[in-house]
């Protein structure tokens, strides 16, 4: 099983330990990712809001490198994913009213990581290998907004109520909580322009998250991980209340399912560290 | 009417009978009529009982009236109406043929109960193990697979519900009813759960521990987590057996002579000689070894089945009478045939199959090398016999696992497997081979023995070869294929062959030829088990080559039946052999709740000793384990309601009927479904326990819902506070092709908020919604008294989300403010208001019935004629035409029974049966010789009243002749038993003490009318409902009370007179007053019935408002159709137009009306007489005083823009800016109704303009646009088209002024919060509806009319054409507002009422009516007053008179007469003072 990943920048920088994780446990699982070579920016945060021209040809450069691979193309990013999905389905849409032969014959697949890790073979595999069940871990699961919707450019079925997250914390033994905020908007977009707006929904999903009894939060983007993370501090001072909720990528708990080493160096980049936690439920 | 004519043409006459498809109100009503009309109706429904919908709800709006109550008599109706056939559990399946001649074809699903024989009393429910979702409750609660639909259902009776097999009992070789036991065991009936067992097994004790258990590898339960532990819980049934004192067997009811040999104590064996005792046949079993059980003694292992285990299985066989003869060898010293020739009639072999196969390797015969059966039974037997150390044992079967767990137990050190293919193809049993590793066994795969090999004979090793796999064999297992020089040498002290057993035929008799197969088995038929010879039948092994106890257990049974039906020479073959369809079901939402596993052993233990190793369930266990069955097939087949139903109605074996019928019109009224509230994933139904749908509120608020109508809400069963209702869930949203309005929902969601406060007053009821649509009649009133006196907030916002609290489960709903705020709530309950969706089922009768439907899944008709369907001769009225309220569908159930009548009318009476009776008796004068008839009811009553106590103590009572006690009163042959000995005792009265008057008094009274006694003789207790019911656990009580209202009863009955009804001649004339388009249609419809008709019209031509219309919002020429009807109804020779004429006398009653009319120019007066009176005298365009109407021309109504549009006096293209103004005259105080129809006639007229002039700019200023129903397609239309919507609210009218520059409208637009001003060419005023003047009318004719003096009905939802006083009808926009295709359906539902008049020669009156002492009267004019009929008044002589025909015997003129002047014919009061007197009685017993 061969795919060209699509890592976004990411990676590189804040979602360090996504990326790590991402490594880690698709080499233990067998899995070939290999890094689509030239891959350039996807053009989310800045050029779909400034030029539509620009929103698509920067995904579709990467899209057309792909397709000359022939290998499906995935990314851990929700924005990454909701971009490049945009352009696939604005080049087919065009090659079909146009009659002009494009240059992307849409033959290769644009999948999410999660979708990824959610397709039958793999789920399989991934339920024979957990070796710590993550036991008595009460998760509610976060896809935000850009992952699902819209569904017509995600193609997801379910996008209401997605439930990949969900399955596979079940198999991996934990507990996950249905609540209601699993596809709200965290402002991922609005980080640097309107802050206050960002506190607000960042802090609302934080609160619901609380009154579910979680301990965690479970992400599969970059983006909102961030988010969810880095403010929980100023915005539960403002509050007066003390949230101090780790939010994981779905890969740093698969890692730690399957008793993978190293996890902990994962964890320690975190700013609400989830050591603690995972320490009291015997999972460290 | 073409469809007439054609029929005739065909020379055919048509055929005097109609098909109803639906058992709604709308086929209700439909049947009603029809059968009242003169015709057989079948009415066809799905459901187990009719009813539909309506049943369902709670309230109806806009009168509250309970829903149940108000259908509850029409069932009533229907169930004893002689001419109405209902076939419930039934659908269509074929139609063919022409309008007046169609054969139809209905399939009728098993009820699995007799309809005639079941008299409803509940007996087999309440045994019921089984519980599934009630869909009567909306899934709320849980009924059971035995079910009646709901308490008043019609048919008045249960039905099982059966999915199909299980696939347990499907997979069970034996057929054993699985998913019944488990289910019994589920409810702690251990004992009846056995005896289930035993019906197909009598081994539990022993297929509980060594079963193969297929079941558990069907067990669809594996879908969600793991199968059942079904064998298991066979196990704790039978243990729990022998912990009970000796277990109780069955009894045999009839003991027979014929003797029957059984050869070979085997599980086959003894389970033929189980069965044949049964049957009462003297059994007895030859077995050649020292003990029975066959291979169950000598092959399993003890430390699998204990030998007590097995003694008690075969005790429990013994103590029927089975005789066993050990040592006692079939063969040349006592042959078979010397059976026969001692007197046996018949014989069973089930000899198994003890020769073990050889591995035919070479060393086989050296010493230690024993085969594993021969191994096993040395060891059985008691005896010892060491394998040395290392033992090798060669297979990967059962046996093979047996042999080498025993030689561990016997001391081998170190044992082996060999087998020659991996652990997947191994047929031995997962959990056994798991066990024996646990022991220490190694298991060495994909290794096949080359040779034995030993020294001074004795064995020393044994030579091996590797294997691999190669393609699938014929069993499917991929072949070993060796793997050439892959040989090795193990070192073994004993080598066990156990690759099977072959069968040895050499006891059988020699003389006779036997049919034997290739691999040595005895040949018998695969259903009888019978062998070539006839009398003698096989099974087990010996047929079937070594297999299981379960298979040979059930070949056993199956011999056993073959063997009773040989010898009763019945065919052995009838019914067997058929395999049903088995339940599959997708587990959907089902909690995960792993098996249960008994404990065992520890490995380290066990290997001891020869112990069980097996645990058993503990009951706690058991009861979790048998908790988690899915109940695939919903019944399961316990037959504990077969045990429990003493009237013997429970038939499991039924099967699906077809029926042909031939009839000549259908009707078809299939009703709506809820639209799926899961297309609206962002409400959360499904995730939210709070998010409920307004169906499950409406069984919420119902009495005889799931919480006896208290409010509470699922997550916590707390009463909801703040409960938050959203409109338009499935409706208005063409994002999921609903585009269109369910028109009924604002409507029901405004009654639920005002139930819901009247239950609470804490409640607090808010609404979202787009449009409040209140077009009915009353409805805007109804509307406006939620909102001012219930306080229910109205808030105009479409919700675009829900969210959940995640504790405390309430939830979140954001909505913008009036201010324009986004404001977020909590509620803590949402009610979905879903709107109507043409159901599957629906769709599938469309194709079967050859009729076209819409895009929307709805029937497709045609716009002025909304019953026809386009089919002729298939008319369709209800939600499936387009979503309907309940009086709507009702008039259109009428009207679409007035088409289906129509076409086959020259049939009327041909196919209905009258009921012939005896000439009543005289008993003038007679002492009262009462008899009474105390039921059981089952269970019902006896269970807790003293049936023999009461019916003693009813012999000491006064009067009483005789006194009896029935099982069920209610049941056919009691009923016979009843009329016999009235004749006998010579009884003058009857009282049967029993269930409810409401569903059972019209069959005693029909009962005694047959044996010549007047009805009103009959007199009723109701000890059951009243009395059992209520009292369950005060025995002695109920009991006293059961004597006091049987006391009560007899007192009336001594009291009660024969009343006699009047025969009346019917006119068969009708009048209709009104000449418009109603009037016309109800003319034409009744003369094409072929009833005269006069038809009255105030003005000089016929037309009415049709003559200022000229096209529809659908398009149809409006001038054309009113010339086409104006030219039939001058023409037809059965219908006599009066112009001009006005009425001027009325009187009369329902068939014998006399109505003066004075007419022409000279107002020549005539007298007609008539049976019936429709009343269609039309209403008007209401002319404004608003808005400056009539000081400008370019001010003018919809009606004005419309002719002047059609006369080219207005020309679109010349209109630049166009405003209408809604509602005028309509909604205000003055005038509180909405006149319906002005919303859709202003999208009529825009979109008109729009046509013309594209680029015209139309503004319509409305309060609410009330599109409803598919008209919401031309709302659509016309944004789409560009018109402008404008909202106003009625504080803060549009204002219109005339300027300079010309016509100048401005309005406040409460949701941009501005105010636009827009000077337009034209202003377009949309006027209400307002009545014409009747006043005079209403009050000759004594017809009552509603505030805004709209003519009012008898009642506004299940008698929408009737008035008050029977024989009178209307419809039309005399009713209410409507429009042009609505009047015309009413004018058909007209038509039809009055037919069910008109088809009769003569009826009936008198009876229960109130009667006046005319010497008593003061003429005070109370019941004048008082009576909602009309029907009493002040005569000639000064005293009160009540006509007989036209009272309804409500009683309220004798309850308030201060001189009790009036008495109520069979409620006097000496007969009510007699009951109320025998309850103060003492008790003289």
């Amino acid at each position: 099983m061969k795919v060209s990943f699509f890592p976004g920048c990411s990676l590189e920088g804040t979602a360090r330990e996504y990326g790590e994780s991402i490594d880690a446990v698709s080499c233990f699982l067998g899995i070939k990712l290999e890094e689509l070579p030239g891959w350039t920016c996807c053009g989310a945060s800045a050029a779909h809001c400034i030029n539509e021209f620009l929103s698509v040809s920067l995904p579709a450069k990467n899209l057309l490198l792909a397709e000359k691979l022939n290998h499906d193309l995935v990314t851990p990013c929700a924005a990454c994913f909701n971009r490049l999905k945009n352009a696939e389905k604005t080049l087919i849409k065009e090659s079909q009213q146009t009659d002009a032969a494009t240059p992307f014959r849409g033959e290769i697949n644009v999948l999410h990581l999660l979708e990824f890790f959610s397709r039958e073979d793999l789920i399989e595999t991934i339920k024979e290998q957990v070796k710590r069940p993550l036991s008595n871990l009460k998760v509610v699961s976060y896809y935000g907004c850009l992952l699902v919707r819209p569904p017509h450019v995600t193609d997801a079925k379910n996008w209401e109520d997605p439930q990949a997250l969900d399955n596979l914390i079940s198999l991996m033994g934990g507990e996950t909580i249905f609540w209601p905020y699993k596809t709200e908007c965290c402002g991922g977009s609005l980080l640097l322009t309107n802050i206050d707006i960002v506190r607000r929904l960042i802090g609302r999903i934080l609160d619901m998250a609380r009154e579910a009894e979680a301990d965690c939060i479970v992400t599969a983007c970059p983006l909102c991980q961030a988010n969810l993370d880095t403010r929980q501090e100023e915005i539960g001072k403002a509050k007066g209340v003390t949230y101090n909720l780790p939010i994981f990528y779905f890969t740093e708990l698969l890692g730690l399912a399957f008793g993978l080493k190293g996890t902990q160096k994962w964890f320690r980049r975190h700013l609400v560290d989830p050591r603690p936690l995972l320490k009291t439920k015997k999972l460290i | 009417m073409n469809q007439k004519i054609e029929t005739q043409r065909n020379q055919k006459t048509p055929v005097g009978a109609v098909l109803v498809v639906g058992g709604g109100v709308g086929g209700i009503q439909a049947s009603l009529d029809l059968a009242n009309s003169g015709f057989k109706v079948y009415l066809v429904e799905e459901e187990s009982a009719i009813g539909g919908k309506m049943a369902q709800l709670d309230k109806t709006f806009p009168t509250n009236d309970c829903s149940m109550c108000i259908i509850s008599p029409k069932l009533v109706e229907v169930a004893r109406h002689l001419n109405i056939e209902i076939l419930s559990y039934a659908e269509v399946v074929k139609l063919e043929g022409e309008p007046g001649n169609f054969s139809v074809q209905v399939k009728q699903k098993p009820r699995f109960i007799d309809l005639d024989k079941c008299t409803g009393c509940g007996d087999c429910a309440k045994v019921c193990p089984v519980e599934v979702p009630n869909a009567f409750d909306a899934h709320l609660i849980n009924r059971k697979a035995a079910y009646k639909h709901y308490p008043q259902a019609i048919p008045n009776a249960f039905a099982i519900e059966k999915l199909g097999v299980s696939p347990c009992k499907a997979s069970c070789p034996a057929g054993i009813h699985v998913q019944g036991y488990v289910a019994l065991i589920k409810q702690k009936k251990f004992k009846e759960a056995l005896a289930l067992i035993r019906k197909n097994n009598p081994l539990p004790a022993i297929c509980g521990r060594v079963c193969t258990h297929p079941c558990e590898t069907a067990c669809s339960r594996k879908k969600v987590d793991d199968p059942l532990a079904i064998m298991y819980l066979k196990r704790f049934a039978s243990d729990w057996e022998y912990t009970q004192a000796e277990p109780e067997v069955p009894i045999i009811e009839k003991k027979r002579e014929e003797k029957v040999a059984i050869v070979g104590a085997g599980p086959a064996g003894l389970s033929a000689a189980y069965y044949l005792s049964l049957e009462g046949y003297p059994v007895t079993i030859f077995e050649a070894s020292s003990e029975p059980g066959g291979m169950m003694v000598w092959g399993i292992p003890e430390y699998r089945l204990p030998r007590e285990i097995l003694k008690k299985d075969i005790d429990f066989i013994k103590r029927l009478g089975v005789e066993i003869k050990t040592n006692t060898p079939i063969g040349p010293h006592l042959s078979l045939d010397d059976l026969f020739k001692q007197g046996f009639k018949a014989a069973f072999l089930g000899v198994g199959a003890q020769k073990s196969m050889k591995l035919g390797v070479e060393g086989e015969d050296l010493k230690g090398v024993i085969h594993g059966i021969d191994y096993l039974k040395v060891i059985n037997a008691g005896k010892e016999l060491h394998l040395g150390d290392r033992v090798a044992v060669i297979g990967g079967g059962n046996v093979a696992i047996d042999v080498v767990r025993t030689a561990l137990r016997k001391g081998a050190k170190e044992v082996f497997i060999l087998y020659r293919r991996t652990r997947e193809e191994m047929p031995a049993l997962p959990e056994e081979i798991k066990e024996s590793e646990e022991e220490g066994v190694k298991i060495n795969y994909l290794v096949a023995p080359q040779k034995i090999l030993g020294k001074e004979g004795k064995v020393t090793g044994l030579e091996c070869l590797r294997m691999k796999l190669g393609d699938p064999d014929e069993s499917g297992r991929r072949r070993p294929i060796p793997i050439a020089g892959s040989e090795f040498t193990l070192d073994v002290d004993s080598v066990v062959p156990a690759i099977g057993q072959s069968i040895d035929l050499s006891f059988l008799p020699q003389e006779r030829e036997w049919n034997v197969a290739k691999k040595g088995t005895l040949v018998v038929d695969p259903v009888t088990c019978a062998t070539n010879v006839a009398e003698i039948f096989a099974g087990g092994d010996m047929v079937t080559g070594p297999a299981t106890v379960v298979e040979a257990i059930d070949a056993g049974r199956e011999a056993a039946i073959s063997i009773v039906r040989y010898l009763q020479g019945i065919d052995l073959y009838e019914g067997r052999g058929k395999k049903l369809p088995i339940a599959e079901v997708t587990p959907e939402g089902v909690k995960k709740h792993p098996r249960h596993h008994p404990g065992q052993v520890p490995a380290a233990e066990r290997i001891k000793n020869f112990q069980e190793v097996q645990k058993g369930f503990s009951e706690e266990e058991a009861l979790n384990e048998a908790s988690r069955c899915l109940n695939c097939g919903i019944c399961s087949e316990c037959l504990q309601c077969v045990e429990a139903c003493l009237a013997k109605a429970v038939n499991h074996s039924m099967t699906e009927k077809y029926l042909n019928l031939t009839v000549g019109s259908v009707a078809v009224a299939p009703g709506f479904e809820l639209t799926d509230p899961s297309l609206r994933k962002e409400y959360g139904y499904g995730h939210y326990p709070n998010v409920i749908t307004s169906l499950e509120f409406e069984r919420i608020l119902s009495a005889s819902g799931p919480f006896q109508g208290h409010i509470c809400r699922p997550s916590d069963h707390a009463e909801p506070k703040r409960i938050a209702w959203i409109q338009c869930v499935g409706s208005r949203d063409p994002s999921i092709n609903k585009g269109y309005c369910s028109s009924v929902c604002c409507m029901y969601a405004t009654k639920e908020a005002i139930i819901a406060r009247e239950h609470d007053s804490e409640v607090r009821p808010t609404i979202f919604y787009m449009d409040i649509r209140a077009h009915g009649k009353g409805f805007d009133q109804y509307y406006e008294r939620a909102r001012d006196d219930y306080g229910v907030r109205f808030i105009r916002c479409q919700i675009s989300k829900i969210i959940e609290r995640p504790k405390s489960k309430n939830l979140l709903i954001a909505y913008v403010d009036e201010g324009g705020k986004i404001v977020e709530e909590e509620f803590d309950l949402v009610v979905l208001s879903l709107g109507m969706s043409a159901s599957e089922k629906s769709r599938n009768l469309a194709q079967t019935l050859g009729i076209k439907l819409t895009p929307y899944s709805f029937c497709q008709t045609s716009s002025l004629s909304p019953m026809e369907t386009s089919r002729p001769g298939v008319y369709v009225c209800g939600a499936f035409q387009s979503p309907k309220d309940i009086p709507e569908t009702v008039s259109q159930a009428s009207g679409a029974a007035a088409f289906a009548s129509e076409i086959i009318s020259p049939a009327r009476g041909e196919l209905v049966t009258i009921k012939e009776l005896p000439p009543e008796q005289n008993i003038a004068g007679e002492e009262p010789r009462i008899g009474v008839f105390i039921c059981h009811c089952g269970i019902n009553i006896s269970g807790v009243v003293d049936v023999p106590s009461v019916k003693e103590y009813a012999k000491t009572l006064p009067h009483i002749v005789y006194v009896d006690e029935n099982l069920y009163t209610c049941s056919q042959d009691t009923q016979a038993k009843i009329r016999e000995v009235i004749r006998e005792n010579q009884l003058n009265r009857v009282v049967v003490a029993s269930c409810s008057p409401r569903t059972h008094e019209p069959l005693f009274q029909e009962t005694i009318r047959e044996a010549g006694l007047n009805k009103y003789l009959f007199e009723m207790a109701n000890i059951r409902d009243q009395c059992s019911w209520v009292h369950m656990d005060k025995k002695k009580e109920a009991t006293e009370k059961a004597k006091n209202l049987v006391r009560m009863a007899i007192a009336k009955a001594s009291l009660t007179e024969p009343l006699h009804e009047q025969e009346l001649k019917i006119n068969k004339r009708a009048l209709v007053v009104g000449g418009g388009a109603a009037g016309m249609t109800a003319a034409l419809g009744l003369a094409d019935q072929g009833f005269e008709v006069v038809l009255v019209e105030k003005e000089k031509q016929l037309g009415g408002n049709l003559r200022d219309l000229y096209y529809t919002i659908h398009g149809n020429n409006v001038q054309e159709f009113m010339h086409s009807l104006i030219e039939k109804a001058h023409n037809h020779s059965l219908i006599q137009v009066i112009l001009n004429g006005v009425i001027v006398d009325a009187g009369g009653f329902k068939g014998n009306f006399k109505t003066g009319i004075m007419s022409g120019t000279g107002m020549a007066y005539r007298k007609i007489e008539h049976g019936v009176t429709i009343i269609a005298t039309g209403g008007e365009e209401y002319k404004p005083k608003e808005y400056l109407y009539g000081h400008d021309e370019r001010i003018m109504t919809q009606h004005e823009l419309e002719g002047k549009i059609a006369h080219q006096a207005v020309n679109p293209k010349d209109l630049q800016e166009i405003v209408m103004i809604q509602c005028v005259g309509s909604r205000i105080p003055e005038r509180p109704y909405c006149s319906r129809i002005c919303c859709s006639t202003a999208i009529k007229n825009a979109l008109k303009i729009k046509e013309i002039n594209p680029t015209a700019h139309i503004y319509i200023i409305y309060r609410d646009i009330r599109t409803y129903g598919f008209l919401e397609d031309y709302y659509t239309k016309a944004r789409k088209a560009g018109v402008i919507f404008i909202r106003y609210d009625l504080e803060n009218k549009p204002e219109v002024s005339l300027e300079k520059e010309g016509l100048r409208v401005s309005v406040y637009d409460p949701s941009l919060q501005e105010t636009i001003v827009i000077n337009p060419n034209l202003l377009i005023l949309s006027a209400g509806i307002i009545p014409r003047d009747n006043k005079e009318l209403a009050t000759l004719m004594k017809l009552q009319r509603t505030q805004e003096n709209f003519f009012l009905e008898a009642h506004m939802k299940l008698r929408p054409v009737d008035f008050a006083t029977e024989g009178m009808f209307l419809c039309g926009l005399a009713h209410s507002p409507k429009s042009l295709d609505e009047s015309l359906s009413q004018a058909k539902a007209a038509v039809s009422r009055a037919c069910t008049i008109l088809a009769h020669d003569t009826i009936m009156v008198g009876g229960i009516v109130a009667q006046v002492e005319e010497e008593k009267c003061a003429a005070c004019l109370t019941c004048v007053r008082v009576c909602p009929y009309n029907v009493p008044f002040i005569n000639e002589q000064g005293v009160a008179q009540i006509d007989v025909a036209k009272c309804q015997g409500c009683g309220s003129c004798a309850a308030e007469c201060p001189g009790k002047a009036i008495q109520l014919q069979h409620f006097k009061d000496e007969q009510i003072i007699s009951k109320a007197s025998a309850l103060f009685k003492e008790n003289v017993a």
